[in-house]
């Protein structure tokens, strides 16, 4: 019998990034993910792994230096860092999320800790992912300081336990659970690209918000492949589809339903007025300064680079848990992100240069922040070409075939 | 949310960043921990930024990743260096770079293939970060943090306060004003290394238990106290506690045999009982009561590791020494009592360009050969003794 972390570490390896024997394995980890890491490691050599590569970076370093350290080099990238992030071109990575102390930030200046990002090593990154030239996939490892967040105690086991049916380790075979997950969501795309939409609309308390949609872009969900045909699941748990909205055509208003963990601090009631594709106006409870920090980046910051839907079968939003991380909430709940396009869902778009991508539509941008803005309350239709309404969700259930 | 300071991390980090590396304005500052070690990290990332620090590189490794490449990985991960660790190394030359040891799992490779624990080195990266210490343009320094499984391995059991209280007593934390007590104990170490320039030996010869040894010293190489100078003329401190005066011996003229003092840590497992003999310069023999192979599998590195790098004596006024702690830790066993190494020389040592009489070598091993029947004399040129230690007690006049 292997240890749940070893079987979960199998998964990852096996199904979220999919390493390919020769590959080199990189793993980007917090200390706090040390056990998880490490069960990779032997995982990924096992899966024939050439060598494997952890790097922890450590948010008590990057808090020191927001505090104390001079302004011009909050966006400083080490160009080994550079180095680093562009040696996984052809080679396999994962992402370790569960931040310990999701609000050590949270008493510094917002806007130096909006500031505060390796611009260099994130484009370097986003690069190659766009390019589809890594198979990579982000997953989560519980601690004590999430599930504080997440239960009001550090209840960790529970954590795992919700993790672990979010993941579907609870199935006696979780690689093959998979499997039949993500065929499922491939026909949920196949359903929507059948559609040929030209927007969503998105109704409920605080949202009338239309989302122009790209003729090019089509539905992802359920894994994606690279360029050189290796599939690999980027996101586990995943349960959305997803595609690359016009940045040019969102209006109207949108509410956000769930908090969202964001660079150290919480954003809560986050509030948006779209008008021409931008984001016009920002409110929000709390966060907002982080929230600012961030759509200041540079100039397309503000418009839209995702959208995706989700029902009520999924066994995040089945948990019925905030998980206050990005992986686990959108997972829940249909979600928009401001920022740079998910270039999965336009591939030809890949490999242009950022004004030709924007001039088709897409948008390029040094962030990408997904928000929740679904749930029973909020209903979504399609809306085609010549101005058919298609009802796609109705009190968080699936209302195509 | 407000973060947890612990009062004596802090001032022992401000140490290490103040007088240990010095870190100077403007400065970046690498540092090297393993992932066990994160509070000294970041207790030395704070202190680097409130010294000046542009910019502060934390890297962590993590020596259970390393286990899993060594007992699973393919042959050729075992010398793989990333291409961005090079990198990083390129960049450290000019900065400031901290390191800091306290393992915490002393034996945890000891069960593996040794001849695999011998060959995962990544030779490449070692030999880019030699290049800048020959360059002599860091200022840098390693300092220990105690946690609970170096506290077992040295009490045999978890007691990380009594190892923390030896420590803080090693590193003259429990002084009022540190800075000063180490300004203090440094020019006491540069006085004796004055002397034995004055005097000039040309050789020097270790007797005692198993050990009857005689290396030769090179007219270029002064011996010194750990206060380095870069190249650009900054002061550091490159161990912390140091309680050692140093030189790179000739690597031509060694002859005779060493019996070690001591335990030696080394590469996840516990070298016991080390004797060596030595012929023209070279170790010819290794016998060991536990982990001769380790040794061996060291001394075959590359052509020069066989040959001797470093001559260190230390008196019985050591505070290491005084703690009568064995701390499976070479920063510390190494100032407790007088050390030999074999492999890299020290530049340092040097006014100018090293001479020829330096030895060049991927590795540098420090093991203890002082304790009270050791006698140690200098060897003039003309072949008249000088007795310079005995029963641990400094002979010269200071």
């Amino acid at each position: 019998m292997q240890d749940r972390i070893d079987v979960y570490a199998d998964l990852i390896v096996r199904v979220g990034a999919n390493l390919q024997p020769g590959q080199t394995f990189f793993v980007n980890a917090l200390p706090e993910h040390r056990e998880l890491a490490r069960a990779l490691a032997r995982s990924a050599y096992d899966a024939g792994a050439s060598y494997v590569d952890v790097r922890y970076s450590d948010p008590h370093v990057r808090r020191a230096q927001i505090e104390l350290g001079p302004a011009d080099a909050l966006t400083h990238s080490p160009d080994w860092q550079v180095e680093r992030a562009g040696a996984i071109e052809g080679n396999a990575i994962a992402s370790i999320a569960g931040e310990a102390e999701p609000e050590l930030l949270s008493d510094l200046d917002q806007e130096r800790v909006g500031k505060s990002r390796m611009i260099a090593v994130a484009e370097r990154a986003l690069e190659i992912q766009n390019d589809r030239a890594v198979n990579w996939t982000i997953a989560a490892y519980p601690n004590a300081g999430w599930a504080e967040q997440v239960f009001g105690e550090p209840d960790v086991e529970r954590l795992w336990r919700a993790i672990a049916a979010t993941v579907r380790l609870d199935e006696p075979a979780p690689v093959v659970a998979w499997r039949e997950h993500t065929a499922r969501l491939q026909a949920r795309c196949r359903e929507l690209d059948a559609l040929r939409l030209d927007a969503l609309h998105f109704q409920g308390p605080g949202t009338d918000l239309t989302v122009g949609l790209l003729p090019q872009s089509r539905w992802v969900g359920g894994g994606i492949e690279t360029r050189a045909g290796i599939p690999h699941v980027p996101n586990l748990p995943t349960e959305e589809v997803f595609t690359c909205p016009d940045w040019r055509r969102t209006e109207g208003a949108v509410r956000s339903t769930r908090p969202l963990a964001l660079g150290g601090t919480i954003v809560r009631d986050l509030e948006l007025t779209f008008a021409g594709g931008e984001a016009v106006d920002v409110k929000a409870a709390t966060g907002l300064d982080a929230v600012r920090g961030q759509l200041e980046t540079d100039a397309f910051a503000r418009r839209l680079g995702e959208v995706a839907l989700v029902d009520g079968s999924s066994r995040v939003g089945q948990t019925g848990i905030t998980f206050f991380n990005t992986l686990f909430d959108e997972n829940a709940s249909c979600h928009i992100a401001w920022g740079s396009a998910v270039l999965f869902s336009a591939p030809e778009l890949a490999g242009l240069t950022p004004d030709e991508t924007r001039e088709r539509g897409a948008n390029v941008s040094a962030v990408h922040t997904d928000f929740m803005i679904g749930g029973p309350d909020v209903t979504v239709d399609g809306i085609t070409g010549d101005g058919r309404r298609v009802p796609i969700l109705r009190e968080d259930v699936w209302q195509l075939t | 949310m407000a973060v947890d300071v612990d009062e004596r991390l802090e001032r022992y980090a401000d140490l290490a960043v103040r007088v240990g590396a010095n870190v100077e304005e403007g400065q970046d500052v690498f540092i090297q921990a393993l992932i066990e070690h994160a509070p000294l990290a970041r207790a030395m990332t704070r202190a680097a930024y409130r010294a000046g620090a542009r910019y502060v590189d934390v890297l962590y490794r993590d020596e259970h990743v390393r286990k899993a490449m060594i007992e699973l990985g393919p042959d050729e991960a075992l010398e793989h260096s990333p291409e961005w660790l090079k990198e990083r190394w390129r960049e450290i030359p000019g900065n400031a770079n901290l390191a800091t040891t306290g393992d915490p799992e002393p034996e945890l490779l000891a069960d593996l293939d040794g001849t695999r624990v011998g060959r995962a080195r990544m030779k490449e990266v070692i030999e880019i970060a030699r290049r800048g210490m020959l360059e002599r343009s860091i200022n840098w320094t390693g300092i220990a943090y105690p946690n609970e499984g170096w506290a077992e391995k040295v009490f045999g059991e978890p007691d990380v306060d009594r190892l923390w209280e030896a420590v803080a007593f090693c590193t003259r934390l429990d002084e009022p004003d540190p800075v000063v007590a180490w300004r203090e104990h440094i020019a006491r170490l540069e006085r004796r290394a004055a002397r034995l320039n004055e005097l000039a030996f040309d050789a020097v010869h270790y007797r005692g238990p198993g050990t009857d040894f005689t290396v030769g010293l090179l007219p270029g190489a002064r011996w010194m106290s750990a206060l380095f100078r870069t190249a650009s003329g900054r002061e550091y401190v490159p161990n912390m506690p140091t309680e050692e005066i140093f030189t790179t011996p000739d690597c031509r003229r060694a002859e005779g045999t060493i019996a070690s003092s001591l335990p030696l840590a080394l590469q996840g497992d516990i070298v016991e009982g080390l004797r060596l003999t030595v012929v023209d310069g070279k170790i010819v023999d290794v016998e060991a009561d536990h982990g001769a192979e380790l040794v061996r599998g060291q001394l075959e590195s590359d052509d020069r590791a066989a040959y001797f790098g470093e001559l260190a004596l230390v008196d019985g006024t050591s505070r290491v020494g005084q703690t009568g702690i064995t701390f499976f830790d070479t920063l510390y066993d190494e100032n407790a009592t007088c050390h030999i190494a074999y492999g890299f020389g020290i530049p340092e040592a040097f006014d100018e360009v090293p001479d020829e009489g330096m030895n060049i070598s991927t590795v540098h091993t420090d093991f203890m050969v002082g304790r009270p029947e050791l006698e140690v004399d200098g060897l003039t040129a003309d072949g008249k003794a000088v007795p310079i230690l005995r029963n641990e007690t400094w002979q010269l006049p200071e």
